[in-house]
């Protein structure tokens, strides 16, 4: 990586940290946004615990979509769980066709408003990419690679934890990350069922149709995004330069 | 050639189980149908649209000969799940259960509603959904193990669907709480379907008309392809709702300082953002797949096209464009199942679509509205999914993997 | 103190009635033979002929239908699968070298799971590198993906050592390298087993190969052992029409003429020209008097001193059908 793209992700992240703890500062480049005397930084809660309280959703879902993906994919994998194998592919790619905000309604009746059917959607939708990436991680790892562990004597799980789980560790990282960024879109709209979150910046904008609101919100939640995406892309680059693959 | 496979020893697993072990899958299935049938209510009875509902079991929410059916039918396919693995059996038993409950849930409304009341709702319960879910595991796991061609699954969900738009037409279900959400609202809902197909098609249209040549440029030019693809892959991570923020500021400037823009209907807020937003997001897919799909067509194919003396326009369009063709579709893929689920997210901006219902649903909490936008949304992506597939399969010609 | 290098760990194999069945068809039938210590044994024939099934039932990544393998005596059924093949080397065709792991991660893969102490694995690996003329480094910590095919090779059946095992079993090792490299690396392969005794049971289906390596060639057709006899008992008294097949009628006097030294066939005498060494095969000592356009020449032992002279119908002799 060259000293450029460096210097971008430091400026976006710095501005990023500035805008949500000093907002005030940027108050006259939204002023022009707004009509009739209207504020124009968001003033019904600060967006640093905004933000905190929306990667805190974000990374709790996520760490639970992980660890039962994870698991549900290693069991798909092994000779005891071989049978739900098919079933298991044709689930992801239907689930899959199910767009997160629907599953995110769908929750609000079962559960009430708030953060509960946000984190329910984002747990449930969270699975499937991190799923789907732990069974082509771990049905991708060479057979020669796997015959020759087993001609040396290794146990089943010390072949699936020296041998299969890291060499499937970048791609399934790559789910996660799919994950992440799905679920901070998915957090997003959130909002609109109550949970605390960066959403409310751009509902409230577009509920009292001020530019400035929505415009603000907008911009911390791409940056957000972009950063934490960023940031996870670059762990999968370790972690494959780690386990000496040449990172593709 | 001395084949190494780690596969070597499956057969023995399997045909020493067969004979005494039971099916996992389908003992799973069984245990659902058990939960659905003997602890989950079938349908729920609400006095009116909002208020809390009670639950019924399978017994007490329809007449009691077809109750019997009900229970069955299900416990049949159970145990067909359980003891027969051919999977073309398990296949037509599961759409038998599938037919009989679906038929069965249309009659509890007229079993449960007093004369004359038409405030109450009936809407199937968890118990139903289960049984659906136990049923529908079994066909999908069936098709994926009978290994369809492409025609097949085709017609495979043309029967599944003409057989649910018999259910929908002959008004079996009328009774239903969603039905009556519809009945109510059955001229917004044809036109938010109009609006919702249109955001989701047209910008797929208009993806494919730019990134198809910026995909083919990409191709061309590697230092281009970089630049490009890094930055439409930083659109695609923003979310959705941020992103239609981000383009309501320049586009309501531009519909107040362009009346010609304004008088096309170009708004800051409304379809417009929204459409934007979605063609944007469609790139990625359009122009990485284009790209993808062009640089794996083997050197040694494009080497024999020149020997023969094709030139460079010749051979982009009779060697190199046929051989992407099945990876550019499956960028196509992508993009129309994201659009579809993305487009009810453009109701928060009053772009209008199913996902108008959603939110007027979380809104009034009435989880009938709720599934009323939900449903066909799920519906559609589903359909485009299948008959994508199926059209990806075509286009890589009868040579399978 | 660490036992060395040369300390000889050998083994012999006694396979009886081995049978392996997939469903209805027959893969290995009804095979029996005895692998003396220290000696390569080759299993060669057509492909699907069940060799690669034989093998993998030594270290039982196949289970036997039927039969035994008799390890130094010992049921290899008594022993605890994993136990027994951390007791036995094995190399595959395209090596499955860890991808994530080092050169020197690799190689201590068995001595790591038998829980030898670091500084012991350490000693080991450094050994073997040397051994396989890898220096260590330069290779230690690579990565397979930054060798080459031949050092892919060296490194995987360095792995395959690593543990002192008393059998090291065989599957197409040189099979994905190229002709020039592979004749090298049996000449290496042949020079480590003479030093260090170990038995070897190798797959492959190069008749070079075999007559080059084997101490006893085993030939494999549709699921049966054909024949099992030294090299030369092959040639000269083929059991069936398939053996003499595929020892190949045209090469056949050559790899006789192969198999035998120049020492066996010095004649008293004396003759100029470039001298022949005694160590030599006759095939060689041939091919240098055909080419130099010779009927006679010189013989030396490895020091130098004259042991006599060779001649075109001396050799000729070696070369033709017993009666």
């Amino acid at each position: 990586m060259s000293a450029g793209p460096i210097l971008w992700r430091l400026a976006a992240l710095v501005l990023l940290v500035v805008f949500i703890t000093k907002p005030e500062l940027f108050a006259p480049l939204f002023e022009p946004l707004t009509i009739n005397n209207a504020p124009a930084i968001y003033n019904q809660g600060s967006l640093l615990s905004l933000t905190l309280a929306h990667l805190g959703t974000v990374f709790s879902a996520a760490l639970a979509s992980a660890i039962i993906a994870v698991t549900l994919g290693i069991f798909v994998t092994r000779p005891s769980g071989l049978e739900f194998l098919p079933l298991s592919r044709s689930l992801v790619n239907i689930g899959q066709t199910f767009p997160p905000i629907a599953v995110l309604a769908i929750a609000v009746p079962l559960v009430g408003f708030g953060e509960k059917p946000t984190l329910i959607a984002l747990f449930l939708y969270g699975l499937l990419p991190i799923f789907e990436n732990t069974l082509s991680g771990l049905t991708q790892v060479s057979p020669l690679t796997l015959e020759a562990a087993k001609g040396m004597g290794m146990s089943l799980r010390r072949r699936l934890m020296e041998v299969e789980l890291p060499l499937a560790l970048p791609v399934i990282l790559a789910g996660i990350r799919l994950s992440v960024v799905i679920s901070l879109g998915t957090a997003t709209i959130g909002s609109t069922v109550a949970a605390k979150g960066l959403g409310e910046v751009i509902i409230a904008g577009l509920q009292s149709n001020n530019m400035a609101f929505i415009l603000q919100g907008g911009l911390v939640v791409a940056l957000l995004a972009v950063l934490t995406s960023d940031a996870l892309m670059a762990v999968e680059r370790f972690a494959a330069r780690k386990l000496g693959q040449s990172p593709s | 050639m001395n084949a190494i496979s780690p596969h070597t020893s499956a057969p023995r697993t399997a045909s020493a189980g067969a004979a005494v072990s039971l099916d996992r899958l389908g003992s799973v299935v069984a245990v659902l149908i058990g939960v659905a049938l003997f602890v989950a209510p079938f349908v729920t009875y609400r006095a009116n649209r909002i208020v809390a509902g009670e639950a019924r079991m399978v017994l007490d929410a329809l007449p009691m000969t077809l109750a019997i059916g009900v229970m069955a039918a299900a416990l049949g396919v159970a145990l067909v799940s359980v003891t027969i693995r051919q999977p073309i059996i398990r296949l037509v038993a599961a759409a038998l259960g599938l037919a009989v409950i679906f038929v069965a849930v249309g009659r509890a409304p007229a079993f449960l509603t007093p004369p004359g009341n038409t405030f109450a709702r009936i809407s199937p319960a968890f118990g139903f959904w289960l049984l659906t879910l136990a049923f529908a595991l079994l066909v999908a796991d069936s098709i994926t193990r009978l290994r369809l061609g492409p025609f097949a699954r085709l017609g495979a969900f043309a029967v599944a669907a003409a057989a649910l738009a018999l259910l929908l037409v002959s008004g079996a279900w009328d009774g239903l709480s969603l039905l009556k959400e519809y009945a109510t609202r059955a001229d917004s809902f044809w036109r938010e379907a109009r609006q919702h197909v249109f955001l989701a098609l047209g910008s797929l249209a208009a993806a494919a008309l730019v990134g198809l040549p910026l995909g083919m440029v990409c191709y061309r030019v590697p230092r281009v392809k970089a630049a490009i693809l890094q930055i439409l892959n930083i659109i695609q991570t923003i979310p959705s709702i941020a992103l239609f923020g981000l383009l309501m500021v320049p586009l309501s400037i531009l519909s107040a300082k362009v009346p010609l823009a304004a008088s096309l209907g170009i708004h800051g807020i409304g379809a417009a953002p929204a459409f934007v937003a979605l063609f944007l997001y469609s790139l990625l897919p359009v122009v990485a797949n284009t790209v993808v799909g062009l640089e794996q067509v083997p050197a040694s194919v494009i080497d024999a096209a020149r020997g023969m003396g094709l030139s460079t326009r010749q051979r982009l369009w009779q060697v190199e464009l046929p051989l992407a063709f099945p990876i550019i579709l499956t960028g196509i893929r992508i993009v129309l199942v994201q659009n579809l689920g993305l487009a009810t997210v453009a109701a928060l901006i009053g772009g209008g679509g199913f996902g108008t219902f959603v939110f007027q649903g979380i809104g009034q909490t009435a989880i009938d509205l709720v599934l009323l936008g939900a449903i066909p949304t799920v519906a559609l992506s589903f359909m485009a999914a299948v008959i994508l597939d199926a059209a990806i399969d075509l286009a890589k010609g009868p040579v399978r993997d | 103190m660490r036992p060395s290098i040369s300390q000889r760990v050998r083994s012999v194999i006694e396979i009886q009635s081995l049978t392996k069945r997939f469903g209805d068809t027959v893969v290995v039938d009804d095979i029996s033979l005895t692998v003396d210590e220290g000696t390569i044994s080759v299993f060669v024939g057509t492909s699907g002929a069940g060799k690669s099934t034989l093998l993998r039932m030594i270290n039982r990544l196949i289970e036997p239908t039927s039969g035994r393998v008799l390890i130094d005596g010992q049921d290899t059924m008594a022993i605890p699968e994993d136990d027994l093949r951390h007791r036995i080397g094995y190399v595959i065709q395209g090596y499955g070298l860890f991808p994530h792991r080092t050169v020197s991660e690799n190689i201590a893969t068995v001595p790591r799971l038998l829980g030898w102490d670091k500084k012991r694995i350490a000693a080991r690996v450094e050994e073997l590198l040397d051994l396989f003329q890898l220096d260590s480094g330069e290779f230690a910590r690579k990565y397979p993906h930054e060798l080459s095919g031949g050092q892919q090779q060296r490194v995987g059946v360095a792995r395959a050592l690593a543990a002192k095992p008393a059998l090291l079993l065989m599957d197409e090792p040189f099979g994905a390298l190229d002709p020039v490299i592979r004749h090298k690396a049996q000449d290496d392969l042949l020079a480590i087993q003479r030093r260090l005794g170990t038995t070897i049971m190798l797959v492959t289906h190069d008749m070079d190969e075999a007559f080059h390596l084997g101490d006893k060639i085993a030939v494999m057709d549709q699921a049966r052992l054909l024949q099992y006899a030294t090299p030369a008992e092959l040639l000269t008294r083929p059991a069936e029409e398939f053996v003499e097949k595929l020892v190949g009628t045209a090469e056949r006097p050559f790899r006789l003429l192969a198999l035998g030294k120049v020492r066996e066939a010095v004649e008293p005498g004396a003759a100029t020209g470039k001298p022949v060494s005694a160590s030599a095969t006759l095939r060689e000592a041939l091919s240098q008097l055909l080419w130099m356009g010779r009927e006679k020449l010189p013989v030396v032992d490895a020091d130098g001193t004259p042991l006599g002279r060779i001649s075109i119908g001396g050799i000729l002799a070696h070369g033709r059908q017993p009666a």
